[in-house]
């Protein structure tokens, strides 16, 4: 066992642990735990704890169901909402291994590190910082009524007496007990809609924070009487929630996208991986936007992308160049608006990273930069000036998705091959579903 | 020697004593004056006459006392050599001299040659240059501090100096120089520690510390130049300190080691001494620099890690002070004679030195003197594990130093006496060709220079003056080899004594500790192991005792593969089953890689092992080439041993020379020396030849049982299905037709009478039971399936197909290959079903819509309920059946017209249908590879278990074995899986184009 490994078990004796949550994610995002006794920690470094992965989604064939979840002990972290009273709960991210030792390539840890391994064969890390978007609600959700958000204030909002800011003290400071710092928090435009930005990271750590965060918010919610949701799109009539993500590339210790001079200071590298995320924009849209729901955010403008297109400080395209801050080239960067909250962070980084990986490696050409606010231009205009629409469902993005090489490779053909059998299960599903909408509409008239 | 002598000297006398540039050597003899003539015999002795002599001039025009110089380098032999030999080993050591130039007179000491400085002593000079009192319990510098630290330097050199003359001139033995240097250095380091309390100052004196060297340094086995390894302890000096005053004290401690370190490895005009490094301290770099004593313990008792404690093996107090100093040692020692015990101790020991091999640089991992493959590491941790295992019941062996442990270690019977000896010179050897290395220019180095000149310097060095370079590299290659051997065995044969009585005297490993031994090494049930071990190695004969030279490289290859156990237990059997055969064990004793083949088979393919078991006189064979023989030799070798025979005895005789075949076939595939087609290519040209023998043998029976002299029907053999395709696999069975044709006159009735005789004999003899495995001869493809008759005659199958012919029959003939019997009849046969597979003017739409709704049915009630439909070989998605069924659409549609297609083989059609733009060559290329991967894994996992399987196995010891055989690391069976499910489902992408159109 190396330092690390000693490192935590030291500190579960010192803070009095009395249960480690083991925790991991599903082939469609959620987190989950195991929770174990200190005691037997020291065999999970060792050999890993042993779970039934066919109850997993994604995980494994009923057949091949014994998989081995290992602690990553960088990740230990005690939590802060169990620690007030009495003994301490920690927690700690695992990867998933094959009795025989091998990594499973079915757990979306690995699949984002098989990626940034390739990012790293090439030299490159690679850093995302994301604004977390969500709502959030009075009550519980309940069947059949319309929830209710916890607030009527908008963007930027400052309402004395706020729920929401009181929830956002409280949540920040959770999250920063648990060394995920925060950039910037503020009320969004929709009722009761919050956003929160995590400070820039590699894209593991950041996935790995995005999954705490989910849970930070829903606890920090629940303590305060409040729902929190990354639904995409709850409302008709009020902006979604998505998480865009900046997103920069290190050789060493340089940003691989700044160079002084060039047009907004973007590199040849840079210009590179952006047409490479347009380039497989569509195929791997599936990924940034998994659910039904997720194409209903996208098709209203605002500051959801319906285009595969980009610009320079153009809110309406799917990648932005944001201003360039002279003095500090280190922070070149650029946002990809597309990905929503509700996504699987490790699979959603990975494929946006070999999207952008694609793109240097067979030098992509950047086509023209949009500088018109894409909604406005009528479908003619947008055909002439060769922007692409992006899928405008589900079922658009699996059908498309189907075919993508890139996909497989990077996802591996395990999750590859589940997650579409799921999508399109999803999708089927909810084709056959008859919505308010349509009674509301019909059974008057019809 | 005047000018003109000078002149005269003989050129070739100088190039005989290895100078190299002689016409600067004739021009610095001239410098050095008259009597420089006398010094070439010495000259001729050094490491490198030239650079030797170079210094000297610059020696002798640095001295104050040049003519002293001279007169005494002329007067006295013993001065002459120690100089001489310093000057052209070490370049640093001269520019040293040149420097400091009066310390030359050290070199005329005569006690040099004889007498061995004391360690009292060297400390006591090396305290006083600093100013502080030797007799001082805590020693305290008094001189200024930037000339205390430079001139133990310049002291640290003066006493290096000395050492290496004694060394160079008078043939010190290598641990001497070891121990020299490391008294050296704890002289060096407790006038550090002086230095260090003057810079603290009067709050030194609230703090007792002890410096405990590790590594080198702390088994007495230090090099020229190396880090010198410490651990700090320290305590107050008031005893009833209280928690203030020892926090405090602890405070003092560190600043103290601090500086210590510092003042050794700072970098000053007088240069630096080598770097302290203090890693080995628990926690290492992230813990304190030194700690208490109770401290220690805590961390040794609770979080220390195995090689902490065989790091501990070598720790021995060196400075400071020294009662507390044994108390640390006393301390731990108990602890690491425990620490053997300790689950996967041994695993983690050898993990730790996979991941040093792993970290040399490829570049310069054949020149590296300490680590790699038989480097100086190799003896060192074969020799501290054997310590750590044993030294736990016998105190005798516990002694720090690497030589003195390995001849207490050959003395107490752990090793064997000579490769304890072979052993000993061979890490003496590396140890002083290190020393050498490091003294030319005192630099911290293991890697042996390639270049030519400074080879020559290495090995003359060390006695080698003629063809230095060469007998240099040959020596040292030849240890090296030594010790990579020696390191193996020594690591196994403690296992063997554990089961086997090899002497009286020697000493028996525990049961336990054996077992645990051997869990760490990949097996998983050690019991059993050992019990199979003490079968093979039990006795006093001479097999016994050739096993147990060969086991321990055997254990080795064991473990490396999928299944070590299932390894070692097949051994075992074979063994057992040849017993005292007299070629068996010396064939594996001397020839290295039958035997390692042997281990990698037996502990990877069960199918192997099962042949071998059946007759383990195969064994043999994996001498030779494992490359497929041609099918004309073989069809001849299966006739002629089968025409020594008659009935049955023949037919056996076939089977023998078959199953030899399929040892070399299935050996080769596992060892990964042929291509799956290739494999395929070979068991179909043995099934040819088999069938062809056995068909003979056959006939003589059917003629002998009914008296006739001649048959009354000529047969032929038309080979169906995969075998038709040359596709065969090790489990396959061999599908057929059987066709015969009655001569002129013969009666119609006799003839097809005897003609089914044959046939059910050749199907009987080659399907019974025996001691070699039998081949399953099908004809159920005959038309009318088992319905028909089993043989028709040729006319037969004429007036059936004119009658009967549906399109899935069309298709089946395309696999048709009449391959057997009367070449004739097969040619006429062979002309009798063309037009029907390749129909002139390809299929009707209809045809073309009833193989695609017959394979549409075969896809969803053929595969076996349960059966994961990505992962079936043969009717899974992007299978074999998909890419077969693919080509034979394309060649029943353009047979007729595109000649490439008319072949029973898949990938050749294939290739044919992309030449004729059927498809495009990349998708023939997506379609090759898939039916390629599903008949490697296919082939791998029979090999694997032994038996045929139809989907991607699910066990794990299968899925390891299955990697191995692909050449996949076994820790990567995910990544196998992952290739697999890509491959096949880019191939079903091109079959939904290509077939379902």
């Amino acid at each position: 066992m190396g330092k690390q490994e000693d490192f935590v078990l030291r500190a579960l004796e010192e803070r009095d642990v009395r249960f480690v949550r083991l925790w991991f994610t599903d082939v469609l995002g959620f987190l989950k735990s195991v929770a174990v006794a200190p005691a037997e920690l020291e065999g999970a470094f060792s050999e890993g704890i042993g779970f039934d992965g066919s109850a997993i989604e994604g995980f494994a064939r009923v057949y091949e169901a014994d998989m081995l979840a290992l602690p990553d002990p960088t990740t230990f972290q005690i939590l802060p909402w169990r620690s007030s009273e009495g003994p301490s709960t920690a927690r700690m991210f695992c990867d998933i291994v094959m009795p025989d030792g091998s990594a499973s390539y079915a757990d979306p840890r690995n699949v984002l590190k098989r990626t940034l391994g390739r990012a790293a064969e090439q030299g490159f890390t690679f850093y995302t910082h994301p604004e977390i978007e969500f709502y959030l609600f009075k009550d519980e959700p309940k069947t059949g009524e319309d929830p209710i958000p916890m607030d009527r204030s908008g963007y930027f909002d400052h309402a004395a007496h706020s729920h929401g800011s009181d929830f956002r003290r409280e949540a920040i400071t959770m999250l920063e007990a648990m060394g995920i710092s925060v950039e910037f928090s503020h009320h969004e435009a929709g009722p009761g809609q919050q956003e929160i930005d995590l400070r820039y990271a590699d894209a593991l750590s950041t996935a790995d924070n995005i999954m705490t965060f989910r849970t930070v918010i829903r606890e920090v919610a629940l303590s305060q009487g409040l729902w929190a949701t990354f639904m995409p799109k709850p409302f008709t009539e009020h902006p979604g929630s998505g998480m865009h993500t900046h997103l920069s590339l290190f050789e060493g210790d340089q940003n691989a996208f700044y160079e002084a001079g060039a047009e907004y200071q973007l590199s040849k590298t840079g210009r590179q991986f952006i047409a490479g995320i347009l380039h497989h924009a569509s195929e791997i849209s599936v990924v940034t936007n998994q659910w039904v729901n997720s194409y209903k955010r996208m098709m209203f403008g605002g500051e959801a992308p319906s285009y595969i297109c980009w610009g320079h400080n153009n809110r309406s395209a799917m990648i932005r160049v944001p201003m360039y801050k002279p003095l500090k080239g280190q922070s070149t960067r650029i946002e990809l608006r597309s990905i929503d909250s509700a996504c699987n962070p490790y699979l959603a980084y990975a494929v946006v990273l070999a999207a952008g990986l694609k793109g240097i490696e067979n030098g992509y050409e950047l086509p023209r930069e949009a500088e018109d606010d894409v909604w406005a231009l009528t479908e003619k205009e947008r055909r002439n000036l060769g922007i692409q629409p992006l899928p405008r469902n589900l079922n658009e993005a699996i059908t498309i998705a189907e075919n993508s090489e890139l996909l497989a490779e990077t996802l591996g053909e395990q999750v590859f091959d589940f997650f579409l059998r799921n999508k399109r299960a999803e999708w089927d599903e909810y084709r056959g579903q008859v919505s308010a909408f349509e009674r509301d509409r019909m059974l008057p008239v019809l | 020697m005047t000018r003109a002598d000078l002149r005269r000297t003989n050129r070739s006398d100088l190039l005989r004593l290895g100078f190299v540039d002689l016409d600067r050597a004739i021009a610095e003899l001239g410098e050095l004056g008259p009597d420089a003539g006398d010094l070439l015999a010495f000259l001729g002795q050094t490491a490198d006459p030239d650079a030797a002599l170079t210094a000297l001039v610059r020696l002798a025009a640095s001295v104050d006392d040049r003519d002293t110089l001279l007169t005494a380098l002329r007067d006295d032999e013993g001065t002459a050599m120690r100089v001489l030999c310093v000057l052209g080993a070490s370049s640093a050591l001269a520019d040293h001299l040149c420097s400091h130039p009066e310390q030359w007179h050290e070199l005329t000491d005569p006690a040099l040659g004889s007498t061995r400085p004391a360690a009292w002593a060297m400390r006591a000079a090396l305290l006083a240059v600093v100013g502080a009192d030797p007799a001082d319990a805590s020693p305290v510098a008094t001189a200024p501090d930037r000339e205390a630290v430079d001139a133990l330097r310049v002291e640290y050199r003066r006493q290096l100096l000395r050492l290496a003359a004694r060394d160079l001139t008078h043939h010190l033995g290598v641990d001497d120089v070891a121990a020299e240097l490391s008294d050296l250095a704890a002289g060096t380091l407790d006038a550090a520690l002086a230095v260090a309390r003057q810079r603290v100052g009067p709050d030194s004196a609230a703090v007792a510390l002890a410096v405990i060297a590790m590594g080198k340094c702390g088994g007495h086995e230090l090099n020229y130049v190396s880090d010198v390894d410490v651990i700090f302890v320290h305590r107050a000096a008031d005893p009833a300190a209280d928690d203030t005053a020892s926090a405090n004290a602890g405070r003092i401690a560190a600043k103290l080691a601090a500086q210590l370190m510092q003042v050794c490895s700072d970098h000053t005009a007088e240069g630096t001494i080598w770097p302290v490094d203090a890693a080995l301290r628990p926690e290492g770099k992230a813990g304190p620099l030194s700690r208490t004593l109770a401290s220690h313990q805590s961390y040794y008792e609770r979080w220390a890690e195995p090689w902490e404690f065989q790091a501990l093996l070598k720790a021995r107090p060196v400075a400071g002070d020294l009662g507390l100093g044994r108390d640390f040692v006393e301390m731990v020692s108990p602890m690491v004679w425990s620490a053997a015990d300790r689950d996967g101790f041994v695993d983690a020991a050898r993990a730790m030195r996979r991941r040093v091999i792993d970290h040399i640089p490829a570049k310069e991992a054949d020149r590296e003197l300490k680590l790699g493959a038989g480097g100086l590491r190799d003896v060192e941790f074969a020799v501290q594990l054997l310590q750590l295992v044993h030294g736990r019941s016998d105190e005798s062996i516990r002694p720090p130093t690497t030589l003195s442990a390995l001849a207490r270690l050959t003395r107490g019977g752990y090793i064997g006496r000579e490769d304890g000896e072979a052993l000993h010179r061979a890490y003496a050897f590396l140890r002083q060709l290190e020393h050498r290395i490091q003294l030319h220019r005192l630099q911290r180095t293991h890697v042996v220079p390639s270049d030519a000149p400074s080879m020559r310097r290495l090995g003359r060095s060390l006695g080698l003056l003629k063809e230095s370079e060469k007998r240099l590299d040959d020596t040292w290659q030849d240890h090296r080899r030594e010790v990579s051997r020696l390191h193996q065995k020594i690591f196994y044969r403690p296992l063997l004594s554990a089961v086997a009585k090899i002497g009286s005297d020697e000493v028996r490993l525990s049961s336990e500790a054996a077992g645990a031994r051997l869990s760490a090494l990949g097996y998983a049930d050690p019991k059993a192991a050992l019990r199979n071990l003490e079968a093979l190695t039990t006795g006093v004969s001479r097999t016994a005792a050739i096993q147990r030279t060969l086991l321990p490289a055997m254990l080795q290859w064991f473990a490396e593969c999928p299944d070590p156990d299932g390894g070692l237990f097949g051994f075992r059997r074979i063994s057992e089953a040849l017993g005292r055969t007299p070629w068996y064990l010396s064939t594996l004793r001397d020839e290295g890689e039958v035997a390692e083949r042997l281990a990698h088979l037996l502990a990877t393919s069960r199918y192997c092992t099962d042949l071998l078991e059946r007759e383990p006189a195969g064994v043999r064979l994996l001498a030779g080439d494992l490359r497929p023989l041609g099918s004309d030799a073989l069809t001849e070798e299966m006739l002629a041993s089968a025409r020594r025979q008659e009935g049955d005895k023949a037919v056996r005789a076939v089977r023998a020379v078959r199953r030899r075949e399929l040892l070399r076939i299935s050996a080769g595939d596992v060892l990964g020396m042929v291509t799956v087609d290739e494999v395929g290519f070979a068991l179909s040209r043995l099934t040819d030849a088999t069938l062809e023998a056995t068909l003979e043998v056959a006939g003589q029976t059917v003629r002998g049982q009914r008296r006739l002299d001649e048959a009354p029907t000529r047969m032929a053999i038309v080979a169906m299905g995969r075998y038709g395709g040359f596709e065969l696999s090790y489990g396959s069975d061999a599908d057929v037709l059987f066709v015969h044709d009655p001569v002129e006159g013969a009666d119609a009735q006799e003839a097809g009478n005897y003609a089914r005789a044959v046939a059910e004999e050749v199907r009987r003899a080659l399907g019974a039971p025996g001691p070699d495995p039998s081949l399953v001869v099908d004809a159920d493809l005959r038309p009318e399936g088992r319905q028909g008759p089993l043989v028709r005659t040729l006319d037969a199958y004429a007036a059936y197909y004119a009658k009967w012919s549906h399109v899935w029959e069309a298709q089946a003939l395309l696999r048709a290959d009449a391959v057997v019997g009367d070449p004739d009849l097969r040619s006429r046969f062979t002309a009798l079903i063309d037009p029907l597979r390749y129909p002139e003017g390809g299929l009707s739409d209809d045809d073309v819509l009833e193989v695609r709704r017959i394979k549409g049915r075969v896809d969803k009630e053929r595969l076996p309920r349960g059966a994961d439909p990505t992962l079936h070989f043969k009717l899974g998605r992007g299978g074999l059946a998909d890419i077969e069924w693919t080509v034979q659409l394309l060649q029943l549609r353009f047979g007729a017209r595109v000649a490439g297609l008319r072949t029973a083989q898949t990938l050749a059609a294939l290739s044919a249908a992309a030449d004729a733009d059927l498809l495009t060559h990349e998708d023939a290329e997506t379609l090759a590879a898939s039916w390629r991967m599903a008949s490697r894994v296919r082939n791998g996992l029979l090999l694997a278990r032994g038996r045929a399987g139809d989907q991607f196995p699910r066990a794990t010891l299968e899925r390891r074995a299955v990697a191995g055989i692909l050449g996949y690391q076994l820790v990567e069976t995910d990544r196998l899986m992952d290739d697999y499910l890509r491959i096949t489902r880019r191939a079903r992408a091109v079959v939904d184009r290509v077939f379902w159109g």
